[in-house]
């Protein structure tokens, strides 16, 4: 099974894969980043992304369970005894349950194919057969839920884009909010945009400034929105005169002047 | 030869002294789109603004300037961006008499800024009432920056409303001298 995501978008490959309970494993390439996607029997079973390749050590660093200086060190001693040997020896020392391992790999299998559906392109093969190595640890995650999740984000998105057709706008506070101020929770990205919020930068110069795509400031502003905080104001582009036209206006406004000035003093 | 004419909007809250601005320095009789009130709230005074007032000044036979209030109440609003097209710059009101006014005068002008970035001046009316906030206290409390013009004014008295527009014309030229400079 080959082919671009352009053609065949990644919700209906993990459809496919899920209800044929396919065994194997997907690997995407878009503009130089890399995603692997193991199954087995449909179910996901691993999953990688360039740097997050997927061993113990680097899950638990995104996970936040370890610092990336301990998830170094693991990594080294991973590579000579292999993730499962390592995992049983941090739930042996105590650092870890079992548990917090399965949460942690769950965690970031579904971050990752979540990352992997939003593509709208990108070559993709599906290996049958091939799994990741014995020494990898792997987690079964049902892929049902998963997709309808992603499903309802993509949903989503389509209605924000319809809701915000135009990123070529500025935001404004209401004057009454709906929502009680003190009841407010924000998230860092809801912060980090509310800061930006002037009439004269527009919605795309938000995100170039904050280096978000147009699915991440649309998510902010959508939320933004419907907490009733703020609201979309339409943008006129500053005119940009030739020096003709700029030295017609100077003149225009210099015999207003004089015109004004004169008002009551010779009537 | 065809008359050019150009635009100055004058907006600002609801009894700001939008309509006394128009008319004061208006050449003909402003035609004035005013009608009864009809919310009890709003009742401070007996009519109101609800399409737009319009006044004119000639300069010469190919030039005329025209000045358009807006209407302040908010269900108007629908208005303004009709009104901000293609304006040379334009003057935000605000009563220096009612802070309860000052938020929303903040909302208009911003909501003007995002229509048309042209220049403007902040005009502080109703200078001449006892309990007129001062200028550097209504910065303060409508967050201006230090160059934006804020500027005393009594929208009945010519000469206070001259002042205010050859103001605005001033920021026009300097907006045309600094665009000059960055290119």
């Amino acid at each position: 099974m080959k082919g671009n995501l352009k053609d065949f978008s990644g919700t209906q490959i993990l459809n496919l894969v899920s209800l044929a309970k396919r065994t194997g494993t997907l690997d995407v390439r878009r503009n130089g980043t890399q995603a692997s996607l193991s199954f087995q029997d449909g179910k996901l079973i691993y999953a990688a992304m360039d740097d997050d390749d997927g061993s113990l050590a680097s899950v638990l660093a995104r996970d936040g369970r370890i610092t990336r200086e301990q998830a170094s060190v693991l990594a080294k001693r991973a590579r000579k005894i292999g993730d499962k040997q390592l995992g049983l020896l941090l739930i042996q020392k105590g650092y870890l349950t079992r548990a917090d391992i399965i949460r942690s790999i769950k965690k970031h299998s579904a971050a990752i194919v979540k990352q992997f559906a939003s593509w709208q392109e990108g070559a993709f093969a599906f290996d049958p057969g091939r799994l990741p190595g014995d020494d990898r640890i792997t987690v079964p995650l049902d892929l049902e839920n998963i997709i309808i999740e992603i499903a309802r984000v993509q949903k989503r998105d389509e209605q924000l884009e319809e809701e915000i057709p135009s990123l070529d706008v500025s935001l404004r506070f209401v004057d009454r909010p709906t929502v009680k101020l003190q009841d407010l929770k924000l998230s860092r990205d809801e912060w980090r945009v509310m800061k930006y919020i002037k009439p004269e930068n527009t919605i795309r110069m938000i995100a170039n400034r904050l280096n978000m795509s147009d699915r991440q400031i649309r998510r902010v502003v959508g939320s933004l929105r419907e907490a009733g905080l703020i609201e979309l104001v339409r943008v006129r582009p500053r005119e940009r005169l030739t020096p003709e036209q700029r030295k017609e206006k100077r003149a225009i406004v210099h015999r207003l002047i004089d015109r004004i000035q004169g008002i009551g003093v010779a009537e | 030869m065809q008359t050019k004419t150009v635009k100055v909007v004058v907006t600002g809250p609801f009894n700001a002294g939008k309509t006394e601005f128009v008319r004061a320095i208006s050449e003909i009789t402003p035609v004035l789109t005013e009608r009864g009130i009809s919310s009890e709230a709003e009742r401070i005074k007996e009519t109101t603004t609800v399409a737009m007032d319009f006044g004119r000044i000639t300069v010469d036979d190919d030039l005329v300037l025209y000045l358009f209030g807006t209407p302040g109440q908010r269900r108007f609003d629908f208005m303004w961006e009709i009104l901000a097209e293609g304006m040379l710059g334009f003057i935000v009101l605000v009563d220096s008499a009612r802070p309860e006014t000052f938020r929303e005068a903040l909302s208009i002008l911003e909501t003007f800024r995002a229509y048309a970035p042209t220049p403007y001046v902040v005009a502080a009316n109703k200078q001449d009432l006892s309990d007129a906030w001062e200028l550097d206290d209504l910065r303060i409390a409508l967050r201006l920056d230090p160059d934006i013009k804020m500027l005393p004014c009594v929208a009945h008295d010519r000469e206070s409303v001259k002042n205010v527009l050859l103001e605005l014309l001033y920021s026009i030229l300097e907006e045309i001298d600094l665009e000059e400079q960055s290119q």
